[in-house]
């Protein structure tokens, strides 16, 4: 800009002819309020709207070219860091100092330097004229009707035509993307005789747990694999066998205290991993519902609509523990074509 | 305009051709034949923003988008979207030798192993967060001065689905690293999915390409969120612009203003000098929590398995709303025919983000439904005036807010030794009562302040002194800075510099614009 | 000019904004990150396992502390009052894992036909030596008796304790927990030790004279455990209560698990072992040798986490993140273009 080079140390601020203040105060916020319209030959060099705000030029200045300096020091130092590897922090602190104040800089020439008005706009109506509009309607449905009316059957067919290829463009859109689900929101790798294993593989020994214990358990072979895992984990806990409520059709699934759910939450999927074994609760760590382990993980609390499916065990011949049959429900969350048979009704205890 | 006359002969006799601004002249001349740039551009370079500070806040979101895409562009040369095992070995210790998705193990080398990579990853993630942290701020300031109002509801509602893509593409870049934290966020999408009714496992077969993991699904998110979302953003962003542009920018009342004018600094050179300075700063300021806040520390997390979880998981803040929702909602669930609908999950994961933002689109209209206004508007509210409006969206935010706090219930219940049962029931009441005391609260405020002629003032402190005999005088302070409001007071009545009649020159080179580089846009 | 401005209206914001945010950032960590100052009853965790020349006997040398070295022990690993007392006192579980009954036979020691020490090369049990339990059943009288009344066979505010171990009885007392500050609340609190780790040895030794059984203190070795095991063992077993940055968080009805980074490696091994509380009991499903990785993990990593991107935060992941993002970040920016906006006429 061409002002800086005028030696202008302090601004008058009475203004230039026209700019009268208590013309304004008269008139108020009002929105018919027109400002003063001063016709300068050319914009002049000493108009107040035409200086920067700063009271000392020259003190600005010097303080804005100190910003840049130490911005640019900043900014070679970020370089530096980076050739030598000096660690996220000593980026970080070059990056702001130099950004930052290079940023501030110009911010600050262009706040305290520069002229600064207000300066003003005026605002035109976007709107076109009433007969701009009518003739823009008047095209289109003419121009409609004329395809309409006379070549009805050919706009038919077209319509059909991109009609049919819109539905048939979904099937590879959509259709591909993944199978139906069918009977797979319903079934796990649990079956009769399932032996389970913790996530290493090992067997689970009726002398692994005292009460109070947990681990997480898989059918054997399933162990390792995400997409099995997802779905097959089971949590196995050990209570006392005499605070056990058994429940009805359950009396032989949790043998000598110990019982097994499903470690998939019932209500968004999140693994049950936190076992509270004073209270015997289960309870889920992504939004806190409580199952209570002793009568059949019916929820206590929380969001979860459904108790954890359980999964009926029995210690085999050596002592080691499997499965009778799988899960006595779907496991997981909530879907449509869920049905609730087996959910039960919570006990009233 | 087509240069005319004979072809200069000399380089000497080419330059004064040209006029006194030598090759920028040519420059625009070259540009001008070709796209005729010349008019609407002075017009653009003209442009009038006003200086309210509340007008850079949608800033911040530009300027923070521009880093994301810039330390984006960074990250995918590193990231890996693959969900197949592999084995990390790499600087950090207690992941050596584990099995992890190729992902997280790209992520962890990113972070350990390429220079500078960790504070690039530190600064879009912190870029995410405060992108939709200053869309929220900007969106809310539109929102209580009545900008979004004819003729600006397209904007409004561009600047709406701005914010929802903005959240959705936070959400699934949050997911990518495949840590243990954001693959549980990933489960719980899922689940979601899952219990939209009749088609809820079909989507999810779909999006996932099968039953959970399905395998496929940070492929499918990493294509959405560098490619797909990214470039939706960029167009809309582009829309916002050219409408803001094409509209012209509202402004507060205040002397001078009118529904007619706009008043302020025009784009070049002080918008631009401050805006570009901004810019700059804003980078400065996410370089600054890049490198010293950490985030999102996904070797402390370790790699996802689904049996695996740790306690106290929460979504990037601005999920937090959705995850307090999920948290507070009581188990509800409708059974029959064989047939399922979880309340528990649909109601606070799907119907309720769809009520709020539809509320959000819709507001001009329904606004306009009750003060029956179709009056084309430029000048802004002040929030106080329309005190209903605010009331609403005091409540509104006290809602969010609310849910908000409800996805730390247990953070907080930790942190004040409370049981989180009873932190759970505190919120499940406060989410309904908060919004309500709220929105009251500040109509009456609205209502009361109105009443107060120059409430914007501050009011001059009085010092009371006692004097040697006793007596108690009170003399009013010395002023202070600020007591005056400026931004709808002590404005200077703006004045117009009004050129001479347009000359017509070629090269415009004896017009008087060229010693001004100030003045009124006659059109 | 510049001054008048910072002073007047960025002053206050700024000034708010950085006393909010550090204010609450710092209490979040510091409450956190304390430091861990407990001693360990150990001492040391540098013991050493030789094998004694021509006897075929691992000998465990502990090196420092105050740990009980059993002076010229009668070492009689195979005599059958030994096996029985092994039997009388541990619980059914698979080898080495926290139980004499099963425990490696030649880290099996005992004196006058009672075990005293037992264990695996990654983690030694040891009885409290016999000379502690007239002392210790003088503090039990002085300290504990109120509530669990002079016998420890318990009331209503508070369990028996006979038959638990002395690992129990050495985690409740080093922790801080017992003597409780308020009996009968939902969660005794972890605060610092009213005995000194000795004397809760002592107490504990008086305990087992009552009722003896196992576990008993443990000693991890915690050189040569394989980290990367012990994090993926957390991450299955133990992040999902202690979150797993080992912050801790509020659980089920006013419980709550307690931060993670003041437990020293012997608490933290008694902790797994015995389950105090609400924790989970983890015996033969860990082997000592897994119970050592875990600890490893624990006392080296999330103790002491690898912070290189900046300030932790505390651990507690989005809910600070956000916060910092919206206040220093959103907050910050805002107070800039303040400035910028500002007409400074």
């Amino acid at each position: 800009m061409s002002e800086s080079e005028e030696a202008h140390v302090t601004v008058d601020v009475t203004g230039p002819a026209g700019d009268s203040t208590g013309d304004g105060s008269g008139s108020g916020t009002g929105n018919g309020y027109e400002p003063p319209v001063v016709t300068l030959p050319a914009a002049r060099a000493d108009d107040p709207h035409l200086q920067g705000s700063a009271r000392h030029p020259r003190r600005v200045e010097a303080i804005i070219g100190l910003f840049f300096l130490v911005g640019i020091a900043g900014v070679c130092a970020f370089g530096g860091a980076f050739v030598v590897g000096a660690g996220t922090q000593v980026y970080a602190a070059t990056l702001f100092v130099g950004l930052f104040c290079l940023g501030f800089g110009l911010t600050a020439w262009g706040k305290y330097l520069m002229p600064q008005g207000p300066f003003v706009e005026d605002r035109h109506s976007m709107a076109s004229s009433a007969t701009e509009r009518q003739a823009m309607a008047a095209a289109l449905v003419e121009r409609t009707g004329i395809v309409v009316k006379r070549r009805r059957v050919l706009g038919g067919l077209l319509v059909t035509g991109l009609g049919v290829f819109g539905v048939v463009a979904a099937f590879p859109l959509i259709r591909s993307l993944g199978p139906q689900p069918r009977s797979r929101l319903f079934t796990t790798n649990w079956k009769k005789g399932s032996l389970l294993v913790d996530q290493d593989g090992k067997p689970v020994h009726r002398t692994d747990m005292q009460v109070g214990g947990l681990l997480t358990v898989f059918p054997k072979g399933k162990q390792s694999t995400t997409t099995a895992q997802a779905v097959d984990q089971a949590v196995l806990l050990r209570v006392q066998s005499t605070k056990l409520v058994t429940m009805k059709g359950r009396g032989d699934w949790a043998p000598d205290g110990f019982v097994a759910y499903s470690k998939v939450c019932t209500h968004l999927g999140c693994p049950v991993g936190l076992y509270e074994q004073e209270l015997e609760l289960l309870v889920c760590p992504c939004h806190q519902s409580m199952f209570n382990v002793r009568d059949g993980a019916f929820p206590i609390f929380g969001p979860a609509p459904r108790p954890l499916p359980q999964l009926p065990i029995y210690f085999d011949s050596t002592g080691f523990l499997r499965a009778r049959k799988g899960f006595n429900q779907p496991i997981g969350p909530g879907f449509w074509e869920r049905s609730t048979i087996g959910d039960g009704k919570a006990p009233s205890t | 305009m087509a240069m005319t006359g004979d072809r200069p002969r000399t380089r000497r006799e080419a330059r004064q051709a040209l006029g006194p601004y030598g090759r920028v002249q040519q420059a625009v001349n070259e540009l001008d034949d070709r796209v005729g740039l010349a008019k609407g551009g002075r017009i653009l370079l003209d442009k009038i923003f006003p200086d309210h500070w509340s007008f850079m806040l949608g800033e911040v979101a530009l300027y923070s988008f521009i880093v994301l895409v810039a330390t984006g562009i960074f990250l995918t040369l590193y990231y890996v979207p693959s969900a197949s095992p592999v084995v990390y070995h790499g600087p950090y210790k207690p992941l050596d030798g584990t099995q992890m998705s190729g992902a997280f193990a790209s992520t962890v080398n990113l972070s350990f192993s390429v220079r500078t990579g960790l504070i690039m990853r530190q600064i879009h993630h912190w870029g995410a967060d405060v992108f939709v942290g200053s869309i929220v701020v900007h969106m809310a300031r539109i929102f209580f001065t009545g900008a979004f109002r004819k003729p600006r509801e397209l904007n409004w509602t561009i600047g709406i689905i701005l914010l929802i893509l903005a959240i959705f593409n936070g959400f699934i870049g949050y997911s990518l690293p495949d840590d243990l934290i954001s693959g549980t966020g990933i489960r719980i999408a899922y689940s979601i999915l899952l219990s939209i009714p009749f088609v809820g496992s079909y989507l999810a077969f779909f999006l996932f390409g099968g039953p959970y993991p399905g395998g496929i699904i940070l492929e499918r998110f990493y294509i959405i969120h560098v490619l797909i979302l990214p470039l939706v953003i960029i167009g809309l962003i582009g829309a916002h612009l050219g409408l803001l542009v094409r509209q012209k920018h509202t402004q507060f009342p205040g002397r001078g203003r009118t529904e007619h004018n706009v008043v302020g600094s025009p784009l070049f050179p002080q918008f631009a000098a401050k805006t570009t300075g901004f810019m700059l700063m804003v980078t400065g300021v996410l370089g600054v929590l890049g490198g010293f806040a950490q985030i999102n520390p996904i070797w402390q997390f370790g790699p996802y398995q689904p049996p695996k979880i740790s306690y106290a998981v929460q979504p990037d803040w601005y999920m937090g709303w959705l995850d307090g929702a999920l948290r507070i909602m009581p188990s509800w669930q409708w059974s029959g025919w064989g047939h399922t609908i979880p309340w528990e999950v649909f109601l606070p994961s799907v119907i309720f983000p769809g009520v709020i933002f539809n509320i959000c689109l819709a507001w001009p209209m329904i606004e306009r439904r009750f003060t029956k206004d179709y009056v084309i508007h430029n000048l802004l509210d002040r929030p106080r005036d329309r005190p209903k409006r605010t009331a609403a969206g005091a409540a509104m935010i006290a809602l969010l807010f609310t849910v908000f706090g409800a996805s730390a219930t247990d953070v907080l219940a930790n942190y004040f030794h409370l049981s989180l049962n009873q932190v759970l029931w505190f919120f499940r009441i406060a989410v309904i009562l908060v919004p309500i005391i709220a929105g009251l609260v500040t109509w009456k405020i609205c209502v009361e302040m109105q009443r107060v002629p120059g409430a914007v003032k501050r009011k001059r402190a009085m010092v009371v002194s006692r004097t040697a005999e006793g007596e108690y005088v009170a003399v009013p302070a010395d002023e202070r800075p600020g007591d005056q409001h400026h931004e709808l007071e002590a404005e200077p009545v703006p004045v117009r510099i009004e050129l001479e009649p347009e000359t017509v020159g070629v090269g415009g080179a004896t017009t008087a614009t060229a010693e001004s580089g100030v003045r009124r846009v006659t059109r | 000019m510049i001054r008048r401005v910072t002073r007047s209206r960025y002053a206050l914001p700024a000034a708010l904004m950085l006393a909010v945010g550090l204010g609450s950032v710092l209490s979040l960590a510091s409450g956190a990150q304390a430091a861990p100052k407990q001693t360990t009853p150990t001492g040391s965790y540098s013991t050493q396992t030789t094998n004694v020349a021509g006897t075929g006997h691992h000998v465990v040398l502990t090196a420092g502390g105050t740990h009980f070295v059993n002076t010229k022990p009668r070492v009689t690993p195979h005599a059958p009052a030994c096996t029985q007392d092994a039997q009388r006192i541990g619980y059914k579980s698979p080898k080495d894992s926290g139980s004499p009954q099963n425990s490696t036979p030649t880290f099996r020691k005992c004196v006058n036909g009672k075990v005293v020490q037992y264990g695996s090369p990654a983690i030694t049990y040891s009885l409290p030596p016999s000379s502690y339990i007239a002392a210790g059943h003088k503090l039990f009288e002085e300290n504990c008796s109120s509530c669990h009344l002079s016998t420890a066979q318990g009331s209503a505010a508070a369990p028996s304790l006979h038959g638990v171990g002395p690992a129990t009885v050495d985690f409740w007392i080093t922790t801080g927990r017992m003597p409780a500050a308020t009996p009968l609340q939902i969660q005794a609190e972890q605060k610092p030790a009213r005995l000194t780790d000795k004397q809760a040895e002592e107490v504990a030794a008086w305990i087992n004279s009552l009722t003896p059984a196992a576990p008993y203190i443990p000693d991890v070795h915690t050189k040569g455990a394989d980290l990367t095991k012990g994090a993926t063992l957390f991450a299955l077993n133990c992040a999902a209560c202690h979150t797993i940055t080992g912050a801790g968080d509020a659980l089920a009805f006013g419980t709550y698990s307690p931060t993670l980074r003041l437990a020293t490696p012997t608490q933290a091994a008694e902790a797994i072992r015995t389950g105090p509380g609400n924790m989970p009991r983890f015996t033969g499903n860990l082997s000592d040798a897994e119970v050592r990785d875990v600890v490893a993990y624990v006392t080296e990593k999330v103790q002491h986490p690898e912070n290189p991107g900046g300030f932790g935060l505390g651990g507690v992941g989005p809910v600070a993140e956000g916060f910092v993002a919206l206040l220093f970040g959103v907050g910050g920016l805002m107070l800039v273009s303040f400035w910028i906006g500002d007409r400074s006429s």
